[in-house]
Formats: structure tokens, sequence, C-alpha cells
């Protein structure tokens, strides 16, 4: 099989689909928390599985240790989604959304569930925006750590990897005048590339 | 005879080994299945139609209602996890003997179901994760048990040179940022290479598990006391001046001296010589400081032993 790329016209119009997601994602994270969270312009990129820690810190522009929280998601189009932060920036990672029980002493959330409850809306938003643009209702599954302070080299481990080029797409969000930023990035496979290729033609020939 | 395959999955669902429910807006009951029926006591006609909090007013309700909420707003799932919020509801699990948990650990899933691209109601899992639980709280148990076994002697039970070296190390790194006092003592059984040739080594290794286990007796709980090696031992007490550590230099010679020691049915009398140093401005590591309270034990040996001597 031929190696999975997109073509020019495939490119511009994930972009277009990741573009539109996004406005989407902030729309609905904004009311849903209450506080409005600055998406960038997604990145979208093919890389190599040798590349892929330095894309990531091309991307992030993180060159310390970070802690991310990884989530699978699933339709015909796969893959992870990580939300990364520096690790001294998890905090403020939690601050995008408050503590339901910040004043009181009978319930309380740990850090760790915040981060993850964090970790998942931004992923869940983002992640079923662009899927829902290409027709296609994803099911997640769970948070998980991967580190909380690990190198992006740790993230990606060649050699035991099945895959050989991923499609990456990143965005970052900022809290309103807030300098701290978190990272999305969604990574699929090979397998998920084609499926996205069909999905981006039909897309295309519809309009 | 056929069976509809919409039937097949009420089958299912009845019957799966996890929780399902599905909950509207109002977090009212929509759907309860047998497994949140046998486990809650509830049967459908009675939780269906209500509020979810009118049989359970103790689930937790901002942390519940902002899950079921950013599932309608998102359209997307969300999660709980056992790790971080033990249950959500207070079930009993099949481990009720030997499992050692009070109620079945939970991980539960929030999903959106969605018709026309709006969701119409939140569906809840709930899957029974406490084995999985109890595994992993036994192999924390062990990996402490074996840090544990790491950091002792294996003959006296008390510290050994490496974890008593580890402990001494971050003591000193504090007493040099915060200063104030700190001391060492280290001792001796004296002639101990005798008792092991004269009674035998067995004879030899119950003394030295006696001795550390009276000088143990005797120190305060934040002094640490670990086995440097054969027959020397070794004592850091933080926040302690030289005068005061050799106030307790004399009661752990005298706790090994005044009574001889009885074994396998021979007298042994035992003595140790202890020698003591302090941390002092210019002190400039814990090896120095180790060395100092050595050189004081030589001295002590020197000057005919079963005493202690100070480094001044």
């Amino acid at each position: 099989m031929p190696e999975p790329f997109l073509n020019e016209d495939q490119r511009d119009a994930l972009q277009e689909v990741a573009n539109l997601a996004m406005g989407q994602a902030a729309t609905r994270l904004a009311r849903l928390l209450d506080s409005f969270i600055e998406l960038s312009v997604p990145r979208v990129k093919l890389v190599a599985v040798s590349e892929a820690a330095d894309a990531l810190r091309e991307m992030t522009g993180i060159d310390d240790t970070v802690s991310a929280v990884r989530q699978g998601f699933r339709s015909d189009i796969k893959g992870e989604a990580l939300v990364i932060c520096r690790s001294d920036g998890v905090q403020q990672l939690c601050s995008l959304v408050n503590d339901p029980y910040a004043r009181s002493s009978y319930e309380s959330v740990s850090q760790k569930e915040l981060m993850f409850d964090v970790a998942n809306l931004l992923t869940g938003a983002c992640v079923s925006s662009i899927l829902d643009q290409l027709g296609r209702t994803p099911v997640f599954s769970a948070p998980g750590l991967l580190g909380d302070a690990m190198t992006l080299d740790e993230v990606f481990q060649p050699g035991v990897l099945q895959w050989e080029v991923a499609l990456l797409v990143e965005v970052n969000f900022a809290l309103e005048d807030q300098s701290f930023r978190a990272h999305l990035v969604m990574l699929m496979a090979e397998e998920s590339i084609r499926h996205m290729n069909g999905a981006l033609d039909e897309l295309l020939s519809s309009l | 005879m056929t069976v509809s395959v919409n039937s097949l999955s009420d089958l299912v669902v009845e019957r799966v080994g996890f929780g399902i429910f599905v909950i509207d807006r109002d977090m009212n009951v929509l759907m309860w299945n047998r497994f949140m029926q046998d486990h809650s006591g509830l049967p459908a006609d009675q939780v269906v139609g209500k509020s979810l909090y009118t049989h359970f007013p103790e689930l937790p309700r901002v942390w519940l209602s902002r899950k079921i909420e950013s599932v309608f707003q998102l359209g997307t799932f969300a999660f709980s996890s056992w790790e971080q919020r033990p249950y959500l509801f207070r079930f009993d699990h099949d481990r009720p003997i030997t499992g050692g948990v009070d109620f079945m650990q939970q991980d539960c899933t929030f999903m959106p179901l969605m018709r026309d691209r709006e969701v119409v109601a939140v569906c809840v899992t709930i899957s029974d994760v406490t084995h999985v639980s109890i595994v992993q709280r036994e192999r924390e148990e062990a990996v402490a048990k074996l840090q544990e076994y790491a950091d002792r002697d294996g003959l006296t039970g008390i510290a050994n040179r490496r974890y008593f070296e580890a402990r001494l190390r971050d003591e000193f790194t504090r007493w040099q940022r915060y200063g104030g006092d700190m001391s060492v003592l280290l001792f001796d059984l004296d002639h101990f290479k005798k008792i092991n040739d004269q009674f035998g080594h067995g004879v030899g290794d119950t003394v030295l598990r006696l001795m550390a286990q009276r000088v143990s007796a005797v120190l305060r709980a934040q002094d640490s006391f670990g086995r440097f090696g054969g027959e020397e031992f070794a004592l850091l007490l933080p926040c302690t001046p030289l005068a005061d550590a050799m106030v307790v230099a004399d009661k752990i010679r005298n706790v090994i001296a005044e009574t001889p020691v009885e074994v396998q049915g021979t007298t042994v009398q035992v003595t140790a010589s202890v020698g003591g140093a302090a941390a002092r401005l210019g002190t400039p590591s814990y090896e120095v400081l180790i060395n100092e309270a050595d050189a004081a034990l030589y001295s002590a040996k020197r000057q005919g032993r079963n005493r202690t001597v100070a480094l001044n």
C-alpha cells in the first residue's frame, strides 16, 4: 500500500474543517465553563514516528518536562488525543474549571481528578467537533495519565510503536489574559489517515 | 422462532454484568437495568420517572450534575475512575469477606445518547472494578514491604548503612540550610572478634541483635539508628548539641555494659566505646562529620575502651 499522505486539496479541507471545529469547540466550552477559552488556529502535520517528538517540541515550544493525559477516540477514524502542559502548569490547567467544592470540606475533588476532567473536556470538545464535521460520532475511552514529569521523547517510544506515519493536529488553549498554554494533540495512524482521505474527498465532492 | 434485534438488545441490557441507566437533563431516570436493581435493591418501576436524587440523596450532587451537564453541552463522553473517586453508588460487592474494601469500586462512563445531532439523554454505565482495586492495593503493599526490607539490616532489623547515610545526608542538607544543631555518634562493641572466636558466630550474632535492641529502647523517636557494618553502629541526633549527644552516648555505653548477655548457657560481658561529633560552622560534608566521630571513637578505644569521647 502506498505511503499515506494528504494531497493539497485534502490538506486545505482538513485545515478548514479543523478551523470550523475549533470555533465550535470554543463556543461550547465557553458556554460550559462560563469563561472564554482562546483556541489557537489548529496546525496539521504528517510526521514520521522518528520526528514525532521533535514536531511536538517545535509546535508546543516546550523543552522541559510535561504532564500528559491521554485518551483514545474511535470511529473508522481513530487515534489518541494528548493534553500536554508543562509539569509546573498543572495547577493552571486545572483552573480552567472551578473546583465545584472549593469552599466545602464535606466533598472534595483531587487535583488529579480535576486534571482528568479538564483534559476530557478539551479532548471531547475538540475531537468530537472535528469528527462531527466529517460525519463521524466517536466513542471515547477514559482519560489516563501518561506521565506527570516526562520529556516529549518519552511520549513516543520508537520501536514499540505500531505506526510509522501519523497525522498530527495540534491546537492550544489559553484562558483570557493568561500566558499559560495547554496543548491538545490529536494523533491518527496510517489506517485512519486513509479513512480521513476518504472522508475529506467526500466532503470536497459535496461542495 | 425469530427474535427481533430490538428485543435482543433489551435482553442484553437487562442481563449484562454492569450497571446501565439513563437520565434526562433534569436528572430524571429513564431506564434502569437489572444490575442497578440487584445492587440497589430498587426495581426499575420504583426508580424510573423520578429524580435520581429521590432514592439516592447521598450522591455528590454538584459533581454529578456538572458531569451530566458537560455531556449535554459538549455532546461528548465524561468519565469517573475508582482511583480518584472510589464509588458513585454505595453498592456491595462480591468480596464482602476477603475484600477489605467498604463498597464496590466503580468506573463510570457518561455517554451521550444522540438523536439528530442533539443529546437527548445521558447513559451512565457502572463497572465493578473491586477486584482491580484489591490487586492494586496488594501490589502497593508488596512494594512498600520490599522498600522497607531494602532499608533494613537483615540481622538486627535496624536501618542499614545505605538508608542511614541517606537520612544523614538529608539531615545534613537541612542543617546547612537552616543551621541549628546536629550530632553523630559512632559506637563499636569492644573486642567483638574475641566473642566470635570464643563462643562462635551464633553467639556473636545474638549479641549484635540484643545490643541493637537495647540501644533502640533508649533512643528518642527523632533519632536514626543504623548498623554501619560488622560490630559498628551509628546514630544521627537531629537538633542535638554535642553535650546532649554525649549524655546519650553514656546512656548507650551503660545500657550495653550494665547487664551481661545470657546466651546458650554462657554469660558474655559486652562493653562498647562511643565517639561523638557535631556539625559546626565550616563542616563541609556529612562524610567529614562521620570521619570526626570515627576519630573520637578511635580515641576512646586507645584510651582503654568502655568509654565515650567527644571530638573537640
